[in-house]
């Protein structure tokens, strides 16, 4: 076991690797220069060579890739071209915001498909069980942006201004610069739309899942065991049921990541937060190539970190499973 | 039931006796024979009425984009000045938007592009993932190392850090061209799926005996592939492709809605839920239509679907 876990965190790297060397080679591909927007349009030919050596972007790629990983090994992620503002200073400020997000909409999607799952497991072709599969199937079919649209037509409007429509106040102890806006009540505020928007796909999806595998594992014989035993329907549904039953739904939630992090794009667009979603969208769609590789990188590592979570939570949740 | 004739007993054992007669043994006529499986599945999925609803909203997307110029009663790209922002009325049913352009309209042609990058980008995914698949599993060894490491290059990336980045080199244009990108990245992104799909299948499938038959009687690799191995993975290719197509509406709205999407003025709908958002204060009803037409449209791909799926494999359930 200590051994596989060994194998696969020194995994992490290369993978890491492999996915930023391909942003860098697919921002550069990108047709365009990317110092004209720096310049303005009344620029010659040698201010732009200047800009360029300046930058190192006259190189070869792979000597440029080389140079941002020699760099980033010193722990400097570069300086983004067109704001001049060091990367990692513009990370470290955008990272808790997402993150607050994405744990948020995680806890959001389990209360509800926890509960929903089980339920519609239990009883199963009843009212209960239409309710929850229905509106499962309803939420599976909405798209992030749409409920986010929708939450917003009934907080920010419908009822009168309830909750704002965007912006961001941090939660107290978060905030990474000298000044922001901290308020535990502004914080609370600010995050549940979005967090909702988030998860409520996400719930609706494990919803589905968990209640599947919920019928299947309770129809086995060690749940028959244990009710012929005289347990009580609690811990035969809680402990010898549900435990089986997450080891598909933390798959998915492990898949889920990858749309997750869509997701967290479209949701901080939405609501206009100053997270990691939309620092990474605008420097990809303004090619700063700076500020996409320090998103690739976050992205990355994130991304590959939680698919080894997901795989060793399986040992937790079933035993049997073993890596050698 | 073939007849069953008590046979004059001549030595032999007692039980001989409960054994139909060799002559007296009937072949089920045609008619009689049992239901194949795919028959079975229709009648199945004919019982469910939620997939039925499924359908039926599929059925009538695709009447209305192919008829659409039909069913606009204004032009979804021309801009009228002088009635921005007009509320729901008789004269356009779901109001204008901030160029004066007919929603209905925009929401009737907007079909066209869900519906084409969401299904031609799926097929366009297993034209290629499952010949990829099928190859790798079959052949197994270097071939398979070869192909399954390609894949899995694409599937080490959260899929819409790839697909912004592909649209981004692209360059998101309008029209024809403009849909083409959009559907070329979605695809890319969805070819591992196949492969892995199709992949597990054949590695299944290979060991078993009437493969094994074919061999010993020499029938080639590729008439193997084509006529014994592919038809036994149709069920889950079926499945994931009909929910597939769900999920790239899904990321073609999501695209669009990022501004990454085919541009305007081609009518889109992600884009136009983007553009009306910025209006929600005072023009409310705006955002909802072409949410509205997301929504249905993926929900009518998603009970179609899992109809499918509790159809074709009730295994997989």
């Amino acid at each position: 076991m200590r051994t596989y876990i060994l194998k696969r965190v020194i995994e992490i790297v290369p993978t890491v690797l492999m996915i930023t060397f391909v942003v860098f080679v697919m921002m550069r591909s990108v047709p365009g220069d990317p110092v004209v927007p720096l310049l303005g349009d009344a620029y010659t030919e040698e201010d732009a060579i200047k800009v360029r050596q300046a930058y190192g972007l006259d190189k070869p790629v792979l000597v440029q890739y080389v140079i941002w990983l020699g760099k980033l090994v010193q722990g400097d992620w570069g300086t983004s071209i067109l704001s001049g503002r060091p990367v990692l200073q513009d990370v470290l400020v955008r990272l808790p915001v997402t993150l607050e997000l994405i744990v948020l909409s995680m806890v959001v999607a389990l209360v509800i498909a926890i509960p929903a799952g089980i339920i519609g497991a239990l009883r199963q072709n009843t009212w209960a069980d239409y309710t929850a599969t229905s509106v499962a199937m309803i939420g599976v079919s909405i798209p992030e942006f749409f409920i986010g649209v929708l939450l917003l037509l009934l907080f920010s409007i419908g009822l009168g201004g309830w909750l704002p429509s965007s912006g961001w106040v941090y939660l107290p102890g978060t905030c990474p610069m000298m000044v922001c806006g901290v308020s535990l009540w502004g914080n609370v505020q600010h995050v549940l739309m979005p967090a909702l928007a988030l998860g409520v796909g996400r719930a609706a999806i494990l919803t589905r899942l968990l209640r599947t595998s919920m019928l299947e594992v309770i129809r086995t014989e060690y749940v028959t065991t244990a009710r012929a035993k005289g347990l009580a329907e609690r811990p035969v549904v809680l402990k010898h049921a549900l435990k089986n039953a997450l080891v598909p739904t933390v798959t998915v939630m492990g898949l889920q990541v990858g749309f997750l992090i869509g997701g967290a794009i479209v949701v901080e667009t939405l609501f206009a937060m100053p997270g990691l979603g939309t620092f990474g969208i605008d420097a990809i769609i303004g090619r700063d190539y700076q500020q996409v590789q320090g998103f690739a990188l976050v992205t990355a590592f994130a991304f590959v970190v939680i698919n080894l979570v997901v795989d060793l939570t399986y040992t937790f949740l079933d035993p049997r499973i073993r890596y050698a | 039931m073939p007849e069953t004739k008590i046979r004059d007993i001549s030595g032999g054992s007692t039980s001989e006796a409960d054994l139909p007669s060799v002559t007296a043994v009937v072949w089920p006529a045609r008619a009689e024979r049992s239901e194949s499986p795919l028959a079975q599945g229709l009648r199945r999925f004919r019982r469910s009425a939620t997939a039925l609803v499924g359908v039926a909203i599929v059925v009538a997307l695709v009447l209305v984009s192919l008829f659409a110029d039909v069913l606009a009663p204004r032009s979804p790209i021309a801009s009228d000045q002088r009635h921005t922002f007009e509320r729901p009325s008789w004269d356009s049913p779901l109001g204008t938007d901030q160029l004066g352009r007919d929603m209905l309209s925009r929401v009737i042609h907007g079909t066209r592009i869900s519906l084409a990058v969401g299904v031609s980008s799926v097929l366009l995914a297993l034209f290629v993932g499952v010949p990829f698949g099928m190859i790798a599993g079959f052949y197994g060894g270097r071939v398979d190392t070869l192909v399954m490491r390609a894949m899995d290059l694409i599937l080490a990336f959260p899929i819409y850090l790839l697909a912004i980045i592909l649209m981004v080199m692209f360059t998101p244009t309008a029209g024809l061209i403009g849909t083409i990108k959009v559907t070329a990245a979605i695809a890319i992104v969805r070819i591992p799926i196949y492969a892995r799909l199709v992949r597990g299948s054949v590695l299944s499938i290979k060991e078993k005996e009437y493969i094994e038959a074919c061999r010993a009687l020499g029938v080639r690799d590729h008439w193997i592939l084509f006529r014994h191995v592919l038809p036994n993975c149709l069920a889950p290719i079926i499945v994931t492709t009909t929910l597939g197509i769900a999920t790239s509406i899904i990321v073609e709205a999501t695209l669009s809605f990022l501004g990454l999407g085919t541009q305007p003025p081609t009518p889109s709908w992600g884009w136009d839920l983007k553009a009306n958002v910025a209006f929600i204060q005072a023009n409310a009803w705006l955002s909802l239509f072409p949410g509205l037409a997301i929504f249905v449209t993926v929900l009518g791909f998603n009970l179609f679907g899992d109809g499918l799926r509790d159809a074709l494999d009730p295994r997989l359930k």
